[in-house]
C-alpha cells in the first residue's frame, strides 16, 4: 500500500502547475471570465495541443498518453487553483464515460477528436431529453439547461432514454437541430448554456442493458473530477488568505498573530486536508477501486465542497472590506464554491445518496 | 498511489486473526468489549493477565528492533495487529503508555542500562506504566511544571503533584517531568525520571469524574525515591525527551481507533432503527454525517500514515475528538427520554449514557482542541505569532 504519488505524477504536478503559474495569471483569468464570456481560448489551444492534458487517460492507441485517473485528477487540482475558464472538466470526464464505452459503437472516433484537441461535454441528468430509433437512426429531442462549457464544445455526452430505456448518446453541438444558448452565470469562471435539442442526430454510447449503469458510472466520475478541482480551488483561496494576514497590519501587529484569527485558519486547514485525502483516495478507485466508486465518488464531492465553500466564505470575512470588493479575487472562489454545489444538485441531496449507497437509509 | 494491501499483509492479518481467535476463549472470553476509554475499570486484573498473554505470544511492541525483542514489523503491519484487535472486540489495553510511549522513548533516548532493565518488562507485558505529565498549574502550559526532584544520597528525591493520571492505580512505573534544577524556568532544567508507583512516598487518589466513574487520578509525590541511574536523558533535558515521547504516535493508533468508532456508530444506527429516531429527518442526516466523516478519517489516517510532519497529529487530535463529541451528543438524542434515567444506582449509565458523558474529555485531554488549533496555525500554517 502507497498512498504517495509516483515520481512521475509529482512530475506532472510540477509541470502543469509551472504552465500555469506563467500563463494562467489572474489577469489572464479575469479577463476571460470577464469579457470572453468564460472562455480562455487561446490558453485552452496549449493545454490541449502543447501540453495534451485531455488525452492523459485516453489509450495510447488512439494517440493517449495511457494513464489513469489519478493523473487527470492531479490536472483537474491544478487547474482547479487557477479558477481558469476552460471546458477541461466536462471533457475529461466525456473521455472517461466514452472510453469504458469504446468498444462500443462510435466512441472511438469521438475519443480521437478529444486527441486531436476537441472540447466535449457531458449533461448527465435523464430528465431533460428523451431519444427515439426509427430504422436505425437515432433523434433526441428537449431542453438541457446548465450544460458546462457547452458553448465551447464539438459534441455533447447526454444521458437520456432512447426508446424509454436509459441511454447514454453523443450529440453533435454544430449539427442539426441541436442550438445553444450561451447564459451569463453568476460563477463567470464557468460557462452555461442551454442546449436545445429539435430531432437532432444521434449515436447511442451503451447496450440497451447497460445505460443505466455507464451513467450512474459517468456521474460518479464526474463527482471525484469536482472533488478534484474543489480541492484545487480551495488550497489556492487559503494559501491567498493566509497571505493576507500575515501583510495585513492592524493595532500595530500582523492581523494573523491574532488567535481568534489563528483558530479559525487552524479549522480551515483542518477542512482542507482530510477532504484531500478523500478526493485522492477517490481518483484511485476510479481504476483502482472500481467497486468503492459508487459511494466514495459522490462523498469525495460533498467533502471537497463543503472545505471550498467553509474556506471560500471565511476568505471573504478574513480579507475585510477588500474581500467585499469586485477587484479583489475572493468572490470569484466564493462564487465558484457555491456554483459547484448547486450543480451537482445540492448539499443535501447528496448526503442522501451517500446515505442510501452506504445502505443507511 | 496504490492502496491495495500486499500479500505478505494479508498473511500477516490472518496470522494475526487465527492467534486471537484462538487465544480469546476460556475465561478471556469474558473480555472482549471490556476496558478502553470511559471503562478502564472494567476486568482489570484479568486484563492484566491478558496483557501479559499477549507479550508472552510476541504481540507486544511489534514496531520495536528485533534486537530489543520487537518484531521490527512494518507501520502497516503494525496498524493491521491493532485492527484485527479492534475487530476481535478484544479487551482495552491496560500498558498503552508503556508500550507506545515509554518503549520508544527509551529505545531513542534512554541509556543501554535502562533499556535493558525496562523493555522486557513491557514487551512481556508484566510491568504497567502510567504517565506523570500533567500537574494542576501545568496543563496546556505543560512547560509551567513545578513537581521537583533533587539528587540525594545516590537516588531522586521527589515532591509534588500530578494530574490527569490514567491506570495510575495500578501501574507499576511512572515515567514523571519533574524540575531538577531549582530556580529553572519553563523548558529549561526539566528531567524525565523513571520513579516506582509502589513506595510510602507516593499517593494515588482517583479523580471522581462527570461520569461517576475514575479513569484518572492524583498522584502526590511526598518524598518519593527512585534510584539516581532511573533518568532518561541528560539531567536538564527532560522537555526535549518529552516532546519526543509526544512524538512517536504516528497514525497507527488512529486507524485502529476507527474500528471501534464504526462499532459504535453501527449500534447507534441500530439503535434509531429499532425505536424508529431512523425516520427523522435530523437524525438520518445526523447519521450519514457521521458515517461520511468517519470515512473521511480513514482516507485521512492512510495518507498521512507514518508522517512526521508538524501538526499531522493535531489535525487527527482535532477531527476525531470532535467526531466522537458529536456521536455522544448523537447517541443520547436517538436514545431520546429513555435517557434521562439510569439503570441503576448510586449512578450506573448504560452505553449511550456514558458516550455521551465521557466524549466531553475527548477534547479536552492529550491536548486541547485550542491547543491543537494552537500548533497547526503556528507550526503547520506559519502565522506569525505577533
Amino acid at each position: 500500500m502507497r498512498f504517495e504519488f509516483s515520481e512521475d505524477q509529482q512530475e506532472l504536478r510540477q509541470t502543469v502547475r509551472g504552465f500555469l503559474e506563467r500563463h494562467a495569471t489572474p489577469d489572464v483569468v479575469r479577463a476571460a471570465a470577464e469579457q470572453g464570456s468564460g472562455f480562455a481560448g487561446s490558453l485552452w489551444k496549449r493545454l490541449v495541443t502543447e501540453m495534451e492534458l485531455t488525452s492523459l487517460a485516453i489509450d495510447p492507441a488512439l494517440g493517449g498518453a495511457g494513464a489513469s485517473f489519478v493523473e487527470v485528477g492531479i490536472a483537474l487540482e491544478e487547474l482547479g487553483r487557477t479558477l481558469l475558464p476552460v471546458p477541461f472538466l466536462p471533457t475529461v470526464v466525456a473521455a472517461a464515460a466514452l472510453s469504458e464505452a469504446a468498444d462500443h459503437h462510435g466512441a472511438v472516433p469521438l475519443l480521437e477528436r478529444i486527441v486531436a484537441g476537441a472540447a466535449a461535454t457531458i449533461a448527465l441528468d435523464a430528465a431533460h431529453a428523451s431519444a427515439t430509433s426509427r430504422g436505425g437512426a437515432i433523434t433526441v429531442s428537449g431542453t438541457v439547461p446548465f450544460v458546462a462549457d457547452g458553448a465551447h464544445a464539438e459534441f455533447a455526452l447526454l444521458a437520456t432514454t432512447l426508446d424509454n430505456q436509459p441511454a447514454l448518446l453523443a450529440v453533435e453541438l454544430a449539427g442539426p437541430g441541436a442550438q445553444l444558448d450561451a447564459q451569463p452565470t453568476l460563477d463567470q469562471t464557468r460557462s452555461l448554456a442551454t442546449l436545445t435539442l429539435s430531432s437532432a442526430p444521434a449515436a447511442c454510447l451503451t447496450a440497451p442493458a447497460a445505460g443505466a449503469q455507464a451513467i450512474a458510472r459517468a456521474r460518479d466520475v464526474l463527482a471525484v473530477a469536482s472533488a478534484m478541482e474543489s480541492i484545487g480551488a480551495a488550497a489556492r483561496c487559503l494559501e491567498l488568505t493566509l497571505a493576507y494576514l500575515h501583510d495585513r497590519h492592524q493595532f500595530g501587529r500582523p492581523i494573523g498573530s491574532f488567535q481568534a484569527l489563528k483558530h479559525r485558519c487552524a479549522d480551515l486547514h483542518v477542512a482542507l486536508e482530510p477532504a484531500r485525502s478523500t478526493a485522492y483516495y477517490a481518483t484511485w478507485t476510479v481504476t483502482g477501486a472500481p467497486d468503492e466508486l459508487a459511494v466514495v465518488g459522490p462523498l469525495a464531492q460533498l467533502v471537497a465542497g463543503d472545505a471550498l465553500l467553509a474556506i471560500s466564505r471565511e476568505s471573504i470575512q478574513l480579507h475585510g472590506g477588500i474581500g467585499f470588493t469586485w477587484e479583489h479575487d475572493a468572490h470569484l472562489f466564493f462564487k465558484r464554491a457555491k456554483s459547484s454545489e448547486l450543480l451537482c444538485g445540492g448539499r443535501r441531496a447528496l448526503r442522501t445518496l451517500i446515505g442510501q449507497r452506504a445502505g443507511i437509509v | 498511489m496504490d492502496l491495495r494491501y500486499g500479500v505478505e499483509d494479508d498473511d500477516f492479518r490472518a496470522e494475526v486473526r487465527e492467534w486471537l481467535e484462538q487465544n480469546l476463549r476460556g475465561e478471556f472470553a469474558r473480555l472482549r468489549g471490556t476496558g478502553g476509554s470511559g471503562r478502564e475499570h472494567e476486568e482489570i486484573e484479568l486484563r492484566m493477565a491478558w496483557e501479559r498473554a499477549l507479550g508472552a505470544a510476541g504481540w507486544i511492541g511489534l514496531g520495536l528492533p528485533r534486537e530489543w525483542g520487537g518484531r521490527s514489523a512494518t507501520l502497516l503491519q503494525q496498524v493491521i495487529f491493532a485492527e484485527e484487535y479492534a475487530k476481535a472486540d478484544a479487551p482495552g489495553r491496560v500498558n498503552h503508555m508503556g508500550e507506545h510511549l515509554l518503549a520508544p522513548t527509551l529505545v531513542t533516548f534512554g541509556a543501554i542500562t535502562l533499556q535493558r532493565r525496562f523493555l522486557p518488562g513491557i514487551l512481556r507485558g508484566e510491568e504497567l506504566w502510567c504517565q506523570g505529565y500533567s500537574e494542576p498549574g501545568a496543563g496546556s502550559d505543560l512547560a509551567a511544571v513545578r513537581t521537583r526532584a533533587l539528587l540525594e544520597d545516590g537516588s531522586w528525591r521527589i515532591d509534588g503533584q500530578k494530574v490527569w493520571t490514567s491506570n495510575a492505580a495500578f501501574a507499576d512505573w511512572c515515567f514523571v517531568l519533574v524540575r531538577t534544577e531549582p530556580g529553572s524556568e519553563r523548558h529549561r532544567g526539566l528531567s524525565y525520571l523513571l520513579v516506582p508507583m509502589r513506595q510510602p512516598g507516593i499517593e494515588v487518589r482517583p479523580i471522581v469524574q462527570i461520569t461517576g466513574t475514575s479513569e484518572f487520578s492524583e498522584v502526590f509525590f511526598d518524598g518519593a525515591r527512585t534510584d539516581a541511574s532511573c533518568i532518561v536523558g541528560e539531567a536538564g533535558d527532560g522537555w526535549r525527551v518529552a516532546m519526543g515521547t509526544l512524538g512517536f504516535e504516528r497514525g497507527v493508533a488512529t486507524l485502529a481507533q476507527q474500528i471501534g468508532f464504526e462499532r459504535e456508530l453501527a449500534h447507534v444506527l441500530e439503535l434509531a432503527r429499532a425505536n424508529g429516531t431512523i425516520a427523522d429527518p435530523d437524525i438520518s442526516a445526523r447519521i450519514i454525517d457521521a458515517w461520511i466523516e468517519l470515512r473521511v478519517m480513514r482516507y485521512h489516517a492512510l495518507r498521512t500514515l507514518g508522517s512526521i510532519e508538524p501538526g499531522a497529529a493535531s489535525v487527527s487530535k482535532l477531527l476525531w475528538a470532535n467526531w466522537h463529541r458529536r456521536l455522544g451528543e448523537l447517541a443520547i438524542d436517538v436514545r431520546g427520554p429513555g435517557a434521562t434515567t439510569l439503570t441503576g444506582t448510586p449512578y450506573e449509565l448504560d452505553r449511550e449514557q456514558a458516550l455521551f458523558l465521557f466524549s466531553r474529555a475527548d477534547t479536552i485531554y492529550a491536548g486541547s482542541n485550542e491547543i491543537q488549533r494552537n500548533i497547526i496555525a503556528d507550526r503547520v500554517l506559519g502565522l506569525p505569532r505577533r
